[in-house]
């Protein structure tokens, strides 16, 4: 995943997340904009909303489809390693911070949040990673 | 885990790049594995061991 040194299979993820990144991102300004010009209701509306969770799926399985294609052994446990980290931090800040809203009445997380959350603990904990190794 | 790659590596006046190309792996790897951050699998450790032509054992030990 090192940049100078980037193989075929790092290359692969970085073109897959940033159009699964993009689609997110379309899919957001579309629901939105569909939202406030239609105001659909029922089943529509349900499936528009959803709509831009498609691709924070497609963002795991392009991370998935990285393993197994990465064939340096020691890049897929940095990564594995960057992952489990990210998933440990947001699970931890998610539930303090829940039970900060029900003992101290902090402003409500939401949801939609989780997800910008566990990246940026994947991020950091990979920057780490990286130059523990380096 | 300690090794002997280091020094395999400076007989043969190899670089950690020139190791990692050889054996298709990044040099950080080659670094991990030379400095025993990084325990490598028992293929990878076959492939180092015949790229030197010699053995898991003569070039890894367990002991500390």
């Amino acid at each position: 995943m090192e940049c100078k040194t980037i193989n075929p299979a790092a290359r692969r993820y970085m073109h897959r997340f940033s159009v699964t990144m993009l689609l997110y991102a379309l899919f957001i300004v579309l629901a939105v904009w569909v939202f406030v010009h239609f105001r659909p209701t029922g089943p529509l509306a349900y499936a528009l909303a959803v709509l831009p969770a498609i691709p924070c799926i497609g963002m795991l399985a392009v991370f998935g489809l990285y393993l197994v294609e990465e064939k340096d052994e020691f890049q897929r446990f940095i990564g594995v390693q960057a992952m489990l980290w990210g998933i440990g931090g947001t699970l931890t800040v998610t539930t303090a911070w829940g039970f900060l809203e029900n003992f101290v009445h902090v402003p409500h997380l939401q949801l939609i949040l989780i997800l910008p959350i566990f990246w940026l603990f994947f991020g950091i904990s990979l920057s780490v990673l990286l130059a523990r190794y380096k | 885990m300690k090794n002997r790659l280091r020094v395999l590596r400076a007989e043969r006046k190899w670089s950690q790049a020139d190791l990692a190309e050889r054996l298709e792996v990044s040099r950080q790897s080659v670094n991990a594995i030379e400095t025993g951050k990084y325990d490598p699998s028992l293929p990878l450790a076959f492939k180092l061991a015949r790229l030197f032509g010699s053995t898991i054992e003569a070039i890894f030990s367990d002991e500390n």
